[in-house]
């Protein structure tokens, strides 16, 4: 299964949705989109705006693919199950988004190099890319390091409080 | 021993919301409550309050200020932990000068190079102030702290 998510931010981002739509038929496989407030209705595809949140986890979980805009969430939840994922950002010129900032956010996992992690710009080129990727899940290694350090030092932070 | 801690974990939904669960096990064996967003995704969650969106109108900003006195007057929080966004700078304010508590503020890792509008609002009263990119350190104060992100 490939899962298409763009998020709960209110702007449409409906020029993902259409090319997913439009290739769909081509794909071997089924197609789920959370389409969020996004207008485009997808006629290929399963689709729905929005699940509770331990559902659109399970839907990630069983993914062989997941694309989505540059969103946090998505992103945790596909490095914790090792599902790999297509970034492909939300932009201010098309009125996705008020800034750049997933943009940032993409160039900053393709510069730390993160494996299951495919960026990418061009709708035109989503076909192919989902057809390299899909299914390819690289050996990572297991644990959050930067998540444990967090719990850490908050758990610190209250303990010491709590004196 | 935990004692007399009362935890308020305050979260928008989407990302947020992810991020916040991702690290609940800082909080095991304290009281928590929290306070969220009325939405889809973050329904059937266990000792939750919720309000409307208070970015979207003056009128839903001054409704969910009263909610959050009345919810903060039952619930007597002595911490509030924000992963954002917005939604957490009416509590931590009213949290800080009303109740006195202790404010952990977690910058979403959204944010690479440029700080959220929540995060500069609560960075002067919060009391630890996580980032979750290291090039952001030089946009906020000395208080800022990096020890890792989740992404």
């Amino acid at each position: 299964m490939i899962f298409v998510t763009v998020g709960n931010h209110f702007q449409e981002f409906d020029r993902l949705l259409k090319k997913v739509d439009e290739i769909a038929p081509r794909i071997p496989h089924e197609i789920v989109i959370q389409k969020g407030y996004s207008k485009y209705i997808p006629r290929n595809t399963k689709h729905f705006d929005f699940v509770p949140m331990d559902e659109a986890m399970n839907y990630i979980q069983r993914s062989d693919l997941v694309i989505s805009h540059a969103g946090i969430g998505t992103i945790i939840l596909c490095k914790e199950n090792g599902i790999p994922l297509i970034i492909f950002p939300r932009r201010k010129k098309y009125g996705e988004h008020g800034t750049d900032h997933q943009v940032e956010i993409a160039e900053a996992l393709k510069e730390r190099g993160d494996k299951n992690i495919y960026i990418l710009y061009e709708e035109n080129r989503l076909e192919e890319k989902i057809m390299e990727v899909v299914g390819k899940k690289e050996m990572v290694e297991a644990g959050n390091r930067g998540r444990e350090n967090l719990i850490r030092t908050i758990k610190e932070f209250i303990e010491a409080f709590q004196e | 021993m935990k004692r007399n801690q009362k935890i308020g974990l305050i979260c928008s939904h989407g990302g947020h919301f992810t991020e916040l669960l991702q690290v609940l096990g800082a909080f095991e064996g304290y009281p928590t409550f929290l306070l969220t967003y009325k939405e889809v995704s973050t329904s059937n969650q266990k000792s939750a309050y919720y309000i409307a969106n208070i970015g979207k109108n003056p009128v839903a900003f001054i409704f969910g200020l009263i909610k959050i006195l009345f919810i903060f007057l039952k619930e007597k929080p002595t911490i509030l932990f924000s992963t954002g966004s917005e939604i957490a700078v009416p509590p931590f304010y009213l949290g800080k000068f009303l109740f006195g508590a202790k404010l952990i503020y977690l910058e979403c890792s959204a944010q690479v190079y440029h700080p959220s509008l929540t995060g500069r609002f609560v960075y002067p009263i919060t009391d630890l102030f996580l980032v979750q990119w290291e090039p952001l350190l030089q946009q906020y104060g000395p208080k800022a702290r990096y020890v890792g992100g989740l992404i």
